[in-house]
């Protein structure tokens, strides 16, 4: 899938993930995709949930080796 | 409708600070209306010195390599990152008077008040929580 944003947010813990993708996601326009790298368990979690409560749409989510990785449309 | 969360911290170790500014960073980037009441140890998370080397509790010093294994922000960035995020810090007036301490022994940006100003907050908040 291609992003049109893209963040790094591999190696960091709570509530970092949440923190950056939502700083990331103020710099995207309505209709575009945001890659999330990120190596925190909880985050699968807490994304999904995150996308859900500010209106965005989560299209895509894998784990590769401990890594992983979402895909959000900015809603 | 923004949501609003409402919280208040009353003790004064590195634990309460992650579950204050751990929930606080993660409400406000949820685009919630965050404020916590500081009140008693609690003043301790926003103590400009005291705030850099809260204690683990007696026993748990063990833990501290954890945090730094799991790679963990320090406090004051947490506390950064929540005022960046819109977090309204209230320290507790009487409080602050029974200990002797005054707004400048805070980090810059917050605000002094009584419980009403947090019950003003609070009676309209979503999720209220204390720690």
């Amino acid at each position: 899938m291609k992003a049109d944003h893209y963040l790094d947010a591999i190696g960091l813990s709570c509530p970092m993930p949440i923190v950056k993708t939502r700083n990331a996601m103020k710099e995207a326009e309505t209709g575009e995709i945001l890659e999330v790298k990120t190596t925190d368990k909880g985050a699968k979690a807490d994304l999904t949930a995150w996308a859900k409560s500010g209106g965005h749409e989560l299209l895509e989510q894998t784990e590769d080796e401990g890594v992983f990785t979402f895909f959000i449309r900015k809603g | 409708m923004t949501n609003r969360t409402a919280i208040i911290a009353s003790n004064g170790g590195i634990f309460d600070a992650y579950k204050v500014f751990n929930i606080a960073t993660a409400a406000a980037a949820s685009e919630h209306e965050v404020a916590i009441f500081f009140t008693f140890e609690g003043l301790n998370l926003i103590h400009r010195e005291a705030s850099q080397q809260l204690p683990l509790p007696e026993g748990k010093e063990h833990f501290a390599e954890g945090f730094r294994q799991a790679n963990v922000p320090a406090i004051p960035e947490l506390i950064g990152m929540a005022q960046e995020l819109g977090v309204q810090f209230i320290a507790c007036q009487m409080t602050m008077d029974v200990m002797g301490l005054a707004e400048t022994d805070f980090v810059d940006g917050i605000s002094v008040g009584g419980a009403v100003t947090f019950l003003e907050f609070a009676k309209e908040a979503d999720v209220t929580l204390t720690f």
